[in-house]
């Protein structure tokens, strides 16, 4: 394998471009070989050098007729629809390199996009992005809430059929299901839910899944989830768990 | 970092055991295949034509100037003459494939680096992961968590619209809305309604409507 870059035209130098020739007629032989051997198909090639007038074949002239007899059995169109030359053949490389471009170049919006969004959330303005990008940033958030609903309904879902006997229990007073609870559970009391609900939902989805640093409170009487939202991220001291999207945007 | 793939090995030639790899291996070899032999035809000036019969049986061929001139070449060993009604047609064939290579070779490029991107794109997102919660994919979230998040996201919705809202009436009324003293058009006030949207608002506005300058503004 060179090292250099070789610049695709027509080589003017003649021994640069025999020498050149002699290689890589020789590579392609090897490649067919291998095509060949590997898949196990049948494969020729017909080399016309502008050295010789004799052509180079491979495999050999006698098998090379052979396989182009099976060729030419087929049907034209058969023949026709998977042949290509240099041009037909460089406008398909060229379609499907620009078909990856727009794919990834898709993707790397989305990414983008998703990172301002996270960065938004946390209080980064506005003010620097124009129409198309408010809009994309619109239509993530859409699509994002979505999903965030589609979980929430999941999570909520999944404790309703135990529901009734838990909450049966916490009514008789009974203890068991405070000691099943996991030590340092935050539990926060959603607005207008029972507490007893809301002890369900964290038991069945809350894990030690954050990652380290955070509180991890006991149960205790919670400010309603708005206000968390204006007070201060305050880990590991009296229990609020608060995570902080400070909404201020910066007038432009 | 965990690896794509292995990258290149050395394999024994012979014939593959699995038939998914031979297949997909059939596939991307003839498609090298082909581009090799291209590449002789345009370096050297040299007359090809490759016929491969795939797995399936369905037969594939590379022909330069075309496969069914070289094959009669072959079979009558009648070096044909070049007429030149012939010649000027390769001629405008050849000159199609020198523009289409090079449109080849400048979207492979843009494509290496929008992949670079990606990945660049990939890490970050991997390193404030860690130390964000709410950048965690949503199944790792906590019920509250989630509720948080949703509200966050719902007043950023608002005032995604309210800033949308507000570009869009500047855009209408640039007289009553341009940023006194603005000096980053080199002290002009007023002007046209381009001016304003640039100088007022700081936007960075380009033809397709990305912010170029946004990734740098952020962070």
């Amino acid at each position: 394998m060179t090292r250099k870059k070789v610049n695709l035209a027509y080589i003017e130098n003649e021994s640069a471009r025999k020498s050149t020739f002699k290689k890589r007629k020789k590579g392609i032989m090897k490649k067919v070989n291998e095509l060949s051997t590997l898949c196990g198909v049948d494969a020729c090639a017909i080399i016309f050098s502008p050295y010789d007038a004799e052509p180079e074949v491979w495999p050999s002239h006698l098998g090379a007729q052979r396989i182009i007899s099976r060729f030419r059995r087929m049907p034209e169109l058969e023949q026709s629809r998977r042949m290509v030359n240099q041009e037909s053949f460089t406008r398909q490389r060229l379609t499907k390199a620009e078909e990856q471009l727009r794919k990834q170049h898709k993707d790397n919006r989305h990414k983008e996009m998703t990172h301002v969004m996270f960065q938004c959330l946390i209080g980064e303005g506005l003010q620097y992005l124009n129409m198309a990008d408010l809009h994309d940033l619109g239509v993530l958030l859409n699509q994002t809430m979505r999903d965030v609903d589609g979980r929430i309904e999941l999570l909520t879902e999944a404790v309703l059929p135990q529901d009734m006997t838990m909450v049966n229990a916490m009514g008789r007073g009974e203890n068991s299901f405070n000691a099943q609870m996991p030590s340092g559970m935050a539990m926060l009391t959603m607005q207008n839910q029972q507490p007893t609900r809301s002890l369900l939902r964290s038991n069945v989805h809350f894990n030690a899944q954050m990652p380290s640093g955070m509180a991890m409170p006991t149960m205790q009487n919670q400010q309603p989830t708005r206000s968390l939202l204006r007070s201060n991220v305050r880990p590991g001291l009296d229990g609020n768990v608060a995570y902080t999207f400070p909404l201020q945007w910066s007038r432009g | 970092m965990a690896r794509k793939s292995k990258g290149r090995q050395k394999i024994e030639i012979t014939r593959m055991s699995k038939e998914s790899n031979r297949l997909v291996t059939f596939s991307k070899r003839r498609s090298g295949l082909f581009k090799k032999a291209s590449e002789l035809c345009t370096l050297c000036g040299a007359e090809i034509a490759i016929i491969v019969f795939s797995p399936g049986q369905k037969a594939f061929s590379f022909g330069h100037p075309c496969v069914d001139t070289i094959v009669d070449r072959f079979l009558s060993r009648n070096p044909q003459p070049n007429s030149g009604s012939l010649q000027l047609v390769e001629a405008h064939r050849n000159a199609n494939v020198r523009e289409l290579n090079l449109q080849l070779t400048e979207t492979l490029d843009t494509l290496e680096a929008e992949k670079k991107k990606g990945e660049e794109l990939n890490k970050m997102r991997k390193d404030s992961r860690d130390k964000c919660w709410w950048e965690a994919p949503i199944s790792e979230l906590g019920l509250q968590q989630l509720e948080q998040l949703k509200v966050a996201m719902e007043d950023l919705k608002k005032n995604v619209v309210k800033q949308g809202e507000k570009i869009q009436m500047e855009e209408s009324n640039p007289s009553r809305f341009f940023a006194a003293g603005s000096s980053s058009m080199g002290g002009h006030v007023g002007g046209g309604p381009h001016d304003v949207k640039v100088s007022g608002l700081g936007l960075f506005m380009t033809p397709h409507g990305y912010t170029l300058g946004y990734g740098h503004g952020f962070f």
